[in-house]
């Protein structure tokens, strides 16, 4: 009985089931629903602003997350919710996400947007139902409905990866760049800066590949490192790479060839683990962003905004290069502070 | 047969184009079989379990977060400076754990696998972000033993043994898991109650007995797979192992095993899912950019069950 009843209702409830896993992305990153307050408001003085990462699970964004924590902590009258898709491809999530904070009515989005083109519509929403909205990190199409863009200058951070590669290869070799994920601004004009300043500044410098991505997470980089090490592994000279997560599964598959010497690796954003390898010279040097300033800003930015000061369409971060020589110097070590928490 | 002849002709192909190529060459080494029987491993060491349980006329799609949770838990241990040997075995333990789950659900409230496995799936991931706190768990260098850095490294130190630890591991394993199927007494009963569960119950199988050893023996194959995921890149990230349930059935789908029970092939599996990672490197290997690739592989996977399904049409 048992089976055969079974066997007629499966097919529905598989049906059933992919719908729902469907619209719900299988639950796996809708919101979790900030207390309701309801006796905050601006009415009163208080603040509450909704922090959207890319994604809950890195280091960068561990960063940004206590820069905006301390920006809260010193206006004293803010309260902080954090929330974001688990990796850095989940568009539907980080959608999903900013639905549920504007619902929530929430005083303020700070927006690290995954999507240039997906996330503006969601956006402009939030400022039909009276939310405003500050931009971090990476950039939207349209500026229309935004209050400013926090971030870093990442064309110019390509620019200086590129300068720092050719200057660490003598002005000659060959050399890789590594992409990240498609659709995503702030790499994209990582990878333009470096690609643009190496045709422009240094002709004896030959791309060997710039077409292909190491996809969001540590592993597929690591695949994928593997692959362009068995293919360009005899020829390469240096390797650009525009997150901290490729670097990691690159410099893996870099030490597991024993390429760490031979091989030239310049990256892009830190980490604890990253650092360490600066400081061994497995990693020559590493554009730097300043995650802690880009949270602390981002919320300093939106606070301004809702007490009715001016404020600046674009405010810039800073970009620096690390490399074992100034790794120690107080300047780097403010930056990188909040990581070794 | 079938999947065999497949990946010679995926291997042929790509090798072929690869050297055709002006600056190729390169896919056709030993180098580069290491590389991909590597990266292959931790999925094919998942698929063995998988097998099984799809012979049983099941599914489990809680294998990727599980396998993810089970590296979680490893970094963990590691991380918490408790001995290798104890972070590996919590582990594996894990894996294990999560099968029995599986299989008491199953069993117990009567719902069928798909579903109890797709809300573990979930409850899986939730316990990895738990034990995380949702960011990747990376133990020290020191904490992390030279054995585990070599159990899947391509470059091995000792070049007699062809392929690093994890790969004679995984073989180590099929093997036991065809002599499980093929002469053991719960293979049969395994496979009769896939073929037709009313008849294996009136033969007196004990289902629900022989359901939960499948589900677990199966979570030991996932809990592998975890140590597997983690050696790689000797850390643990809570996300790592989803989606990686789709590629584990996809393995076994391609080696010529029957949605419907009954039916499954643990060297036909194995093959399946080298003839994915094949076709994930040699893409690259031809320059091919990454949507190319997953047009092959979703191409692939839909030829082997139409052909599946007319090898079953011409015996009946």
């Amino acid at each position: 009985m048992y089976a055969r009843r079974l066997k007629s209702y499966d097919f529905g409830y598989v049906l059933f089931l992919l719908t729902i896993a469907a619209f719900t992305g299988c639950g796996s990153n809708s919101a979790k629903s900030p207390e309701a307050n309801s006796s905050t408001g601006e009415g009163d003085g208080h603040y509450r602003i909704a922090v959207i990462p890319m994604a809950t699970t890195d280091i960068f964004w561990t960063s940004v997350q206590a820069g905006a924590q301390q920006a809260s902590e010193e206006a004293g009258n803010v309260k902080i919710y954090w929330n974001g898709p688990l990796t850095m491809n989940d568009r539907e999530g980080q959608v999903n996400i900013v639905q549920n904070y504007v619902t929530q009515q929430v005083d303020g989005l700070v927006l690290a947007p995954i999507d240039r083109t997906a996330l503006v519509p969601y956006v402009a929403d939030a400022k039909r139902a009276g939310i405003p909205t500050v931009v971090i990190d990476s950039d939207l199409d349209s500026d229309e409905n935004i209050v400013s863009f926090v971030a870093t200058d990442n064309y110019h951070g390509g620019e200086l990866g590129a300068r720092k590669l050719a200057e660490l290869l003598g002005g000659s070799g060959n050399v890789i760049l590594l992409r990240y994920t498609v659709g995503q601004e702030s790499a994209a004009q990582r990878e333009q800066g470096f690609l643009d300043t190496m045709q422009k500044e240094f002709p004896d410098i030959n791309i060997l590949s710039d077409d292909q991505y190491s996809g969001p997470t540590e592993e597929d980089s690591y695949n994928k490192s593997m692959d362009l090490l068995i293919q360009f592994g005899d020829r390469v000279d240096g390797f650009f790479v525009i997150c901290n997560r490729t670097a990691a599964g690159l410099l893996q598959a870099l030490e597991q060839e024993g390429l760490t010497e031979k091989i030239t690796l310049v990256g892009f954003d830190a980490s604890p683990h990253l650092i360490q390898a600066i400081r061994e010279g497995k990693i020559r040097a590493m554009v730097m962003q300043d995650p802690f300033t880009i949270g602390y800003l981002g919320v300093k930015t939106m606070l301004a905004h809702l007490r009715g000061e001016p404020v600046k369409r674009r405010v810039n971060t800073g970009e620096y290069v690390v490399t074992r020589e100034n790794v120690d110097t107080p300047e780097i070590q403010r930056i990188l502070a909040p990581m070794n928490k | 047969m079938g999947p065999f002849l497949a990946l010679l002709c995926v291997i042929a192909f790509f090798a072929v184009a690869d050297r055709l190529q002006a600056d190729g060459g390169r896919f056709f080494s030993f180098h580069n079989a290491q590389n991909v029987v590597v990266q292959s491993a931790t999925v094919a060491v998942a698929s063995l379990g998988m097998t099984v349980i799809i012979i049983s006329g099941g599914i489990d799609l809680s294998a990727g977060t599980g396998l993810g949770l089970c590296a979680v838990v490893l970094a963990w241990f590691l991380h918490k400076d408790y001995p290798p040997w104890m972070a590996a075995s919590a582990g594996i333990l894990t894996g294990c754990l999560t099968g029995l789950v599986n299989g008491l659900l199953v069993t117990l409230l009567r719902v069928v696998p798909f579903i109890v496995t797709l809300g573990t799936m979930t409850i899986f991931l939730g316990l990895s972000k738990l034990i995380s706190e949702s960011i990747t768990i990376r133990p020290k260098p020191d904490q992390v033993p030279d054995w585990m850095e070599q159990l899947l490294n391509p470059r091995i130190a000792n070049s007699w043994m062809l392929f690093p630890p994890g790969v004679w591991i995984l073989l180590l394993l099929a093997v036991m898991v065809i002599l499980i199927l093929q002469w053991t007494v719960l293979g049969r009963h395994i496979k009769a109650i896939g073929d037709n569960e009313q008849a294996a119950r009136l033969s007196g199988i004990r289902i629900s007995t022989t359901r939960i050893i499948v589900y677990t023996m199966a979570g030991f194959t996932v809990g592998v797979a975890g140590l597997f995921l983690f050696v790689r890149l000797s850390s643990a990230n809570p996300t790592s192992g989803t989606g990686k349930e789709l590629l584990v059935i996809a393995s076994v789908i391609i080696g010529g095993a029957s949605l419907n029970g009954g039916r499954g092939s643990i060297v036909g599996t194995l093959t399946g899912a080298l003839i994915m990672q094949v076709i994930s490197n040699g893409c690259t290997a031809l320059r091919l950019k990454d949507p190319i690739q997953e047009i092959i592989i979703g191409t692939i996977i839909v030829t082997a069950v139409t052909v599946d399904q007319l090898r079953q049409r011409g015996k009946g």
